[in-house]
């Protein structure tokens, strides 16, 4: 009796939410993309301690509906309130929503890979954080007990890299983040089980009920119905843009969910496989691929072949293995394939074209490069495939921007139908598409296939499958069930998903650590790399191992030691400034000339010279141009200024600047001393909270502005530290030269780029290495006295700094991930 | 449609007409204000802007593979060039094939040691330029110690200074140049690979593209057309000298962004190249005929560059790149989102941000 009465009591309070504290709530949203609406007039109210099911097919509008609430997207029409009290939009953005407790863990993950864990914390909630040593103790211990406290025994390392987690480890921290945030009251969770297992899942399910029973409120966006069911207090089914039904969990079933999502996706099978012979066999899979079923898979002409399973356990892959057919994949092909994208944007259209373009690009590539091509013959060929497709042919001038999702699509299958391959693969074609053109492309679809093609297809929607001939469902990586006619069913494909493989992950880290060990050896190699050219310097001329003999040779190193410190942070931001030699020129031009003469002037000059400086990162933020080529047509403003300030070398060197680079210990040489002076400066600001979200902006853009951080100040504040560490530059050379030359800095531009990347820092940014940096600065410039010593010309100095930076980097390519295209 | 819209519209697929018009502009100001403006004082500037323009149609190249490549390497380039040039020829015609055939040889060579390095080892382009750079600096030292002396072949000189009925002969290759690098672009299968390959790699190589054979491909014809330059250079000032290359990489950069080619990749005009590289020398030639010092005519021309992105670059790119995120290589993860509006780009008017509140 007692059992039933706490029961009872949970009930009461889950499911009256009427009687909780509204949070937030939008009314009648509508949002439109050109002629499209991706959401109408949707209502959406949530209350504490909700937990809102949130469920609708590909392009129903749950993701829009989301920006719209977190603040990234403004609607068409509609308002929001919060506990009642309506808020204009033009007043709410994310970092509005974030301070009103509102967070978002997204699909696509926004956390900064080349960040520890503890810093992501720390880049969520930077307001704890103070600028002294120890800082991050505060966030790992956060970190630590956030994790904890929603996935027990989880095993992350708070101070690891999130780009050495898993998918499902970062998707942890990610979740574990948005609830740990101090005066969170809703947190919306887009597809948060997709790469977690079923334990982690219900560790996941475990913990939202416990928090909702606080009063946090949660909207939980699943495909996996059964979930949702199981989750949620409140289930709302959006489709085609529209609130199609709100209610309790308790009136609904998955059975129920379906239907009302959208039950009319029901593809007419009408296509009748060929038998399957060796002879008509277009594409064979082998090897570990099928090894889960014992047997080879060979596709046949006129056949059309799903491919199934949960979302990343390979389907994609295979459709790359069979468009490109690696050495040893276990695919193998006889003709041509043309490939269908889904992902339009990414992968699919060239935004530049019109619809025309778009399409017949597909018949250029096989062709010979300097073969002519016809407007006249290309417009023939797209009509034929635009007609099947109902494409209008009237409308093939105009961008394929300015086409809905839909017929963007049809425009990507026009252009297989053009290159008219025998083999066509397709990436989730219909994601995001309308009914209407889903029903024309599945009829398509059979005609293509009986005019004797092979059709792969890899589709997210279960019930796509059922137009297939045979399906291939897998699971882990490999093909664990094969379904053919009857046999496909829903059921059947998801019962076969959900094989569980654990032994594959083993492998993976095991490949991971062996690369990592080469990786260190490469880190190394700046430091060994200085090292050896010391030893050899030595071993010549042991004068060398002497204080004043090492002063001699490392003094003019820390100019460009401080050009590099400089460089280092534009490269971290994932640019290059071609401009920073000629800027520490001028700054040597002002300190020998104006400084010298007027002091207060010159002292004037040289600030106005660093904000300069600082305000071409803000112009290059705000204006979205190329840092390339902007700092190259600085430069020739730095030298310019240089020019008219001093037309030929001179000036005099302030008595202070030389003082300030000219003293002595007994025991050191100056020069090491400076040397090491500035690699601490550069380090320290590197680990300080400002470094850490300097180094998130160059790796991950858009999760920093999700996290509310200003992308225009940060690129002024990165480009002020940069332009102060050139200016040093600038000053150290007139102190070591005793006199000033505006060409003194140019050769420091490109050396500066070499050393940072020698040093290990990544040209796509977010990714610094000061000591290695500056160990390549000082390498690069001993190569000189170095080729001296060796008696070889100093004509080869220059080519000795190019082979060196050739040797390094292609080192580093041979151990990094080569993710990006060629 | 007004006439006003449809040339709005006819400007944004003939993005050279700005250059041209920039030219046209200058040039009549310059015709009015001072009177030795004429016709072959044009003709002068446009001998000077031919060998500029015969190296930005390479950069051109390069800059349309995308992905802010950019080729550094032509400035020593065309400074090894104009050595090798005196080094096979000695000033003699007879020698004169096997001085050309050095040149493309020298072209072919570079052109493959970048390609080799951006496309087989995954080097960032303006890294490996780069470096290729640091190594061509040094032959050219080598080979200014080798030079037997500074004399240039007489058909060479008569090519690089010459005029044809008072038309210099160089501006009739660099036009002949210009058109035959629109013909590529435009009516060629290579020219359209070139196109996609620069505005969406992934969906080029998913076209079944094969991008690395169109990307060595424009290194090459950059490396070959700035060798080609620098052997005429060479002949037009009478001989060599270290750091003769150096303006031009700046200018080359420069003339093709001016000129309209975008400089993330994708779309490019030679056309426009060929009036931003007159624009470029006519104002370089007006600032010297003020008296400017050269101190202030370097800060003009970095200025000038700056504004032009500033004002253009941005918008120019944004309304045929709405959706495509700016730095693809960046976003790895399966699904790109839109981009979020931010805060401090309300003013702007992407559509995306677009508020219609009632």
């Amino acid at each position: 009796m007692s059992h039933l009465a706490v029961a009872d009591q949970k009930g009461t309070a889950a499911m009256a939410p009427a009687a909780r504290q509204e949070i937030v709530s939008l009314t009648q949203i509508t949002k439109s993309f050109g002629p499209t609406l991706a959401n109408a007039e949707i209502d959406l109210a949530i209350s504490a301690g909700e937990i809102i099911g949130l469920v609708g097919g590909n392009g129903a509008g749950k993701s829009t509906l989301m920006r719209i609430l977190c603040g990234t997207m403004w609607p068409t029409l509609g308002s929001i309130s919060f506990a009642g009290q309506a808020l204009d939009f033009t007043d709410y953005n994310t970092a509005e929503a974030q301070r009103r407790g509102i967070r978002m863990v997204h699909q696509e993950l926004s956390l900064c890979a080349n960040l520890s864990v503890a810093e992501n914390f720390f880049l969520e909630t930077p307001q704890d954080a103070a600028s002294r040593p120890g800082w991050r103790r505060l966030y790992r211990g956060r970190a630590r007990s956030a994790l904890d406290a929603v996935f027990p025994g989880n095993g992350i390392d708070v101070d690891a890299q999130v780009s050495q987690l898993s998918i499902a480890e970062r998707q942890m921290v990610e979740i574990a983040r948005a609830a740990a945030t101090p005066g969170v009251r809703l947190i919306v969770l887009d597809e948060p089980t997709s790469s977690l297992d079923l334990d982690r899942s219900r560790q996941l399910r475990a913990f939202i009920r416990e928090r909702a029973k606080a009063g946090l409120a949660f909207i939980f966006i699943s495909h996996k119905l059964q979930e949702i069911v199981d989750i949620a207090s409140q289930v709302v089914v959006l489709r085609n843009g529209r609130s199609a039904w709100r209610g309790d969990v308790a009136d609904t079933s998955i059975g129920k969910l379906v239907q009302i999502m959208g039950g009319d996706t029901n593809p007419v099978h009408q296509h009748g496989a060929a038998a399957v012979g060796a002879a008509g066999a277009l594409v064979r899979l082998s090897g570990a691929l099928t090894s889960e079923l014992g047997r080879d898979i060979e596709i046949a002409r006129g056949e059309i072949v799903g491919l199934a399973g949960l979302e990343g356990s390979g389907q994609k892959d295979l459709l790359h293995a069979i468009f490109k057919p690696g050495k040893d994949a276990g695919v193998t092909r006889t003709g041509d394939a043309g490939f269908i994208a889904g992902d339009r944007q990414k992968e699919g259209v060239f935004p530049l074209w019109s619809v025309l373009g778009n399409i017949s690009i597909g018949s250029l590539a096989r062709r010979p490069a300097l073969g002519l091509v016809s407007d006249r013959v290309n417009r023939a060929a797209a009509a034929d495939a635009a007609g099947r497709l109902r494409l209008d042919e009237h409308r093939f001038g105009s961008n394929i921007l300015e086409f809905s999702g839909g017929n963007q699509q049809k425009a990507l299958v026009a252009r297989a139908l053009v290159a008219d391959t025998p083999i066509i693969l397709l990436d989730d074609p219909t994601r995001g598409v309308d009914i209407a053109t889903k029903q024309d492309f599945y009829r398509l679809c059979n005609d293509i296939a009986r005019s004797g093609r092979t059709l792969v297809w890899h589709t997210t929607e279960d019930a796509e499958l059922l137009a297939c001939d045979r399906v291939l469902v897998f699971a882990g990586g490999r093909i664990v069930k094969e379904l053919t006619g009857a046999a496909i069913t829903e059921a059947a494909i998801v019962g076969a998903s959900f094989v569980q493989q654990a032994d594959k992950r083993a492998a993976a880290a095991r490949g991971k650590a062996r690369v990592a060990g080469l990786a260190r050896l490469v880190n190394a190699a700046p430091f060994i790399g200085l090292a050896a050219v010391l030893a050899v310097m030595i071993s010549a001329n042991p004068a060398v191992a002497s204080i004043f003999g090492l002063d001699l040779l490392l003094m003019p190193a820390l100019s460009l030691v401080l050009v590099t410190a400089a460089q280092m942070f534009i490269v971290g931001g994932s640019e290059i400034d071609l401009g920073v030699g000629a800027f520490a020129g001028l700054v040597s031009v002002l300190s020998a000339t104006l400084l010298y003469d007027q002091p207060w002037l010159g002292a004037l000059a040289l600030l106005a010279a660093v904000a300069a400086y600082a305000g071409l990162g803000g112009l290059i933020q705000a204006r979205k141009i190329p840092a390339i080529v902007v700092t190259l047509g600085a430069s020739f403003i730095w030298v310019g200024l240089g020019y008219a300030l001093q037309p030929t070398p001179g000036g005099t060197s302030p008595e202070w600047l030389t003082a300030l680079f000219g003293w002595s210990l007994d025991f050191l040489p100056t020069s090491i001393i400076l040397i090491a002076a500035v690699a601490l400066v550069v380090l320290v600001i590197d680990r300080l909270p400002l470094g850490v979200v300097l180094r998130g902006f160059g790796n991950n853009p858009t999760a920093m502005i999700r996290s509310g951080w200003s992308p225009t100040r940060y690129a002024l504040v990165r480009y002020l530290i940069a332009g102060l560490f050139a200016a040093a530059a600038g000053l150290s050379l007139t102190a070591i030269n005793t006199a000033s030359d505006i060409n003194s800095g140019n050769s420091f531009t490109l050396l500066s780029v070499a050393a940072v990347v020698m040093g290990g820092c990544s040209l796509l940014g977010g990714i610094v290495s000061p000591v290695g940096a500056i160990a390549g600065a000082v390498t690069l410039s001993l190569i000189g006295a170095l080729l001296g010593t060796l008696n070889v010309s100093s004509d080869f100095n220059a080519a000795t700094q190019g082979l060196i930076l050739i040797a390094l980097l292609t080192l580093r390519g041979l151990t990094a991930d080569r993710g990006s295209e060629q | 449609m007004n006439a006003l819209s449809a040339f709005t519209l006819w400007t944004q697929k003939n993005r050279w007409i700005w250059a041209a018009i920039g030219v046209l502009l200058l040039w009549l100001v310059l015709s009015v204000v001072t009177n030795r403006f004429s016709l072959s004082s044009l003709s002068g500037i446009i001998l000077s802007a031919s060998f500029l323009t015969v190296v930005g149609i390479g950069q051109m190249f390069v800059v349309t593979t995308g992905r802010g490549n950019i080729d550094l390497s032509v400035a020593s380039v065309i400074t090894l060039s104009a050595f090798v040039a005196l080094l096979t020829i000695k000033g003699q015609d007879a020698n004169l094939a096997i001085g050309v055939a050095a040149a493309v040889l020298l072209g072919l060579a570079v052109g493959l040691l970048n390609s080799l390095l951006v496309v087989g080892l995954g080097i960032p382009a303006i890294i490996a330029t780069l470096a290729t750079g640091y190594v061509l600096a040094t032959a050219t030292l080598l080979s200014n110690r080798a030079i037997p002396g500074f004399a240039v072949s007489p058909a060479l000189k008569d090519l690089a200074t010459g005029r044809i009925s008072g038309v210099p002969i160089m501006a009739i290759m660099a036009i002949l140049g210009v058109a035959v690098a629109s013909f590529v672009l435009r009516y060629t299968v290579f020219g359209q690979l070139l196109s996609a390959v620069g505005q969406n790699r992934t969906a080029a190589r998913l076209a079944a593209i094969n991008n690395g054979r169109v990307i060595a491909a424009a290194f090459i014809i950059s490396s070959v057309l700035a060798s080609l330059d620098g052997l005429l250079l060479g002949a037009y000032i009478g001989g060599a000298f270290l750091e003769m290359g150096q303006p031009y990489l700046l200018q080359s950069i420069a003339a093709v962004v001016l000129g309209g080619t975008l400089i993330f990749g994708g779309s490019a005009t030679a056309l426009g190249t060929l009036f931003a590289s007159i624009l470029l020398i006519l104002i370089v030639t007006t600032m010297q005929i003020v008296g400017l010092p050269p101190g202030v005519q370097d800060i003009v021309q970095g200025i000038v560059v700056i504004f032009v992105l500033a004002l253009a670059g941005d918008r120019r790119w944004r309304a045929a790149h709405r959706s495509i995120p700016r730095t693809p290589q960046r976003r790895r993860q399966s699904q790109a989102p839109p981009r979020p509006c931010r805060s401090d780009e309300h003013v702007t008017n992407d559509f995306s941000c677009q508020i219609l509140v009632e």
